[in-house]
């Protein structure tokens, strides 16, 4: 289960932005296409073996995991902003992409970088779960969790208005996926607290959280697909 | 709560005696999966009886007073009030009657459009209450104010509290079914140009003032509705 999870969700998320390609020839919301992409190669370069491959051709000391990081942290900052500009939340705009926003990825950014010198990260394994973990691995851990939890919780008060809210039941059936997916995100900061030998459990969390995303946010797009769709055939 | 159906059943044998299941949703355009699965769930909705009531050709209102929970159908029927009778009216035709008697001959008026109209059962729960009604049907039925509420935002009744709205109201059992849907105003037996006499009867000074308040009620309806729009649109832009 565990190890059919990785492939399942990359699957879906390449399913999806394949088929966002047509909108994006078009120049419709490009930025909805950059956020798929870049979500189906954070998934790729967690999964061991594409992991390993590339970690072989950047000298084997795990740098790729740091590059990991870097993505899912602009994976993070571009859903959010979008996310945030779509719901209508001024307050979570100004959280993600304000001057407190961009001092938070900055800071994040900065230590990120730091634990990751100051660790011995040779021996490439995927989610360095080989190494020896020492409290400044944890650290960089934490941190690799701690934005796009930061993010999450920017983003959930105003998804879930719009659950709860007057909106298309397609719409809100997705707002809901979306939902889910950031708030096992804001779990997943619980992590520490998780026995190691329950590796499996984080690695659940993790996949399904990215799962609920990818689904929700493809949901709100075939809403609106549908919602055209039948507005035609009525009209 | 609507009819067991054990009693539909007795009553429907009743009512056609030898008819297959199949004559009965062809007489009445019922679909067969709709009327087998309200038989198979044990609870018949109100508007199968009165469909197969129309097809047998057989009074709807002397159907349901057949059933204990519509008791209060059973004799002469009471006539709406005034207020009742205006509430059944769609403000567009309120609105017609105002230019109409403001400027005589400038609109065409063709006769009130059927009931019910898109605001009915506001207009009826507001044209029958005294302030305390909601408060009543609430204590009477169970149900919560707010979901009352919502029933009126909805433009819907469910018969039995249409029953229990009217009865804690003092007014004749058949009018919310009139505003919920559920029965023609003729059905009801009200007279046929009852709505149109009670419309005439009131003063321009209260018509004007009454096409107002629907008008701003309308306006209020209208603004939600485009924010909704609106805000479902943003989403969109931004995600889809």
């Amino acid at each position: 289960m565990t190890a059919v999870l990785p492939w399942a969700t990359l699957l879906v998320c390449l399913a999806i932005t394949i088929a966002r390609i047509p909108s994006l020839l078009r120049g419709e919301n490009r930025v909805v296409f950059y956020i798929f992409a870049l979500i189906t190669l954070d998934i790729l370069l967690s999964i061991e073996g594409p992991y390993l491959a590339i970690d072989a051709l950047l000298g084997g000391v795990n740098v790729t995991n740091l590059i990991l990081r870097f993505l899912l942290y602009g994976t993070f900052l571009l859903m959010g902003i979008k996310i945030a500009m779509g719901f209508a939340s001024t307050s979570a705009e100004r959280a993600i992409r304000g001057p407190w926003g961009l001092a938070v990825l900055g800071i994040t950014v900065a230590l990120t970088t730091f634990f990751f010198v100051i660790t011995d990260t040779r021996g490439s394994t995927a989610g360095m779960t080989g190494l020896t973990w020492g409290p400044s691995m944890e650290a960089y851990a934490a941190l690799g969790r701690f934005y796009p939890g930061y993010v999450s919780a920017c983003l959930l008060p105003a998804i879930w208005r719009t659950i709860v809210g007057r909106y298309p039941a397609l719409l809100r059936a997705a707002s809901a996926l979306l939902f889910v997916g950031l708030a096992l995100l804001l779990v997943s900061q619980l992590f520490p607290l998780i026995p190691l030998v329950h590796l499996w459990l984080r690695s659940l969390i993790n996949y399904s959280a990215v799962l609920a995303t990818a689904i929700g946010l493809a949901g709100i797009w075939f809403s609106k697909a549908f919602a055209r769709r039948k507005a035609r055939r009525t009209a | 709560m609507p009819l067991p159906s054990k009693a539909f059943q007795r009553w429907l044998h009743g009512v056609a005696p030898n008819a297959s299941t199949a004559d009965v949703c062809r007489i009445s355009g019922i679909k067969r999966t709709t009327l087998a699965q309200q038989l198979v769930r044990g609870k018949v909705a109100e508007s199968t009886l009165v469909s197969i009531s129309r097809g047998y050709h057989i009074s709807p209102v002397e159907a349901l007073a057949t059933f204990d929970l519509y008791a209060d159908l059973r004799g002469d029927p009471v006539p709406p009030t005034p207020d009742e009778l205006v509430s059944q009216i769609a403000t567009m035709d309120l609105l017609r009657a105002v230019v109409e008697r403001s400027e005589p001959g400038s609109v065409s008026v063709a006769g009130l459009s059927p009931t019910p109209h898109p605001t009915a059962v506001r207009n009826w729960v507001d044209a029958i209450d005294d302030g305390e009604l909601r408060h009543r049907v609430s204590e009477a039925t169970g149900i919560a104010p707010q979901n009352f509420s919502a029933h009126l935002t909805a433009n819907r009744l469910p018969p039995e509290l249409a029953i229990a709205t009217s009865r804690a109201a003092g007014v004749g059992p058949a009018g919310g079914l009139v505003a919920g849907g559920l029965l023609t105003e003729a059905e009801a037996g009200w007279s046929p140009n009852g709505r149109q006499e009670a419309l005439d009867r009131m003063t321009l000074g209260e018509l004007v003032t009454l096409a107002g308040e629907r008008l701003q009620a309308l306006g209020k309806t209208l603004r939600r509705q485009e924010q909704d729009h609106e805000r479902t649109e943003r989403i969109w832009e931004n995600l889809g």
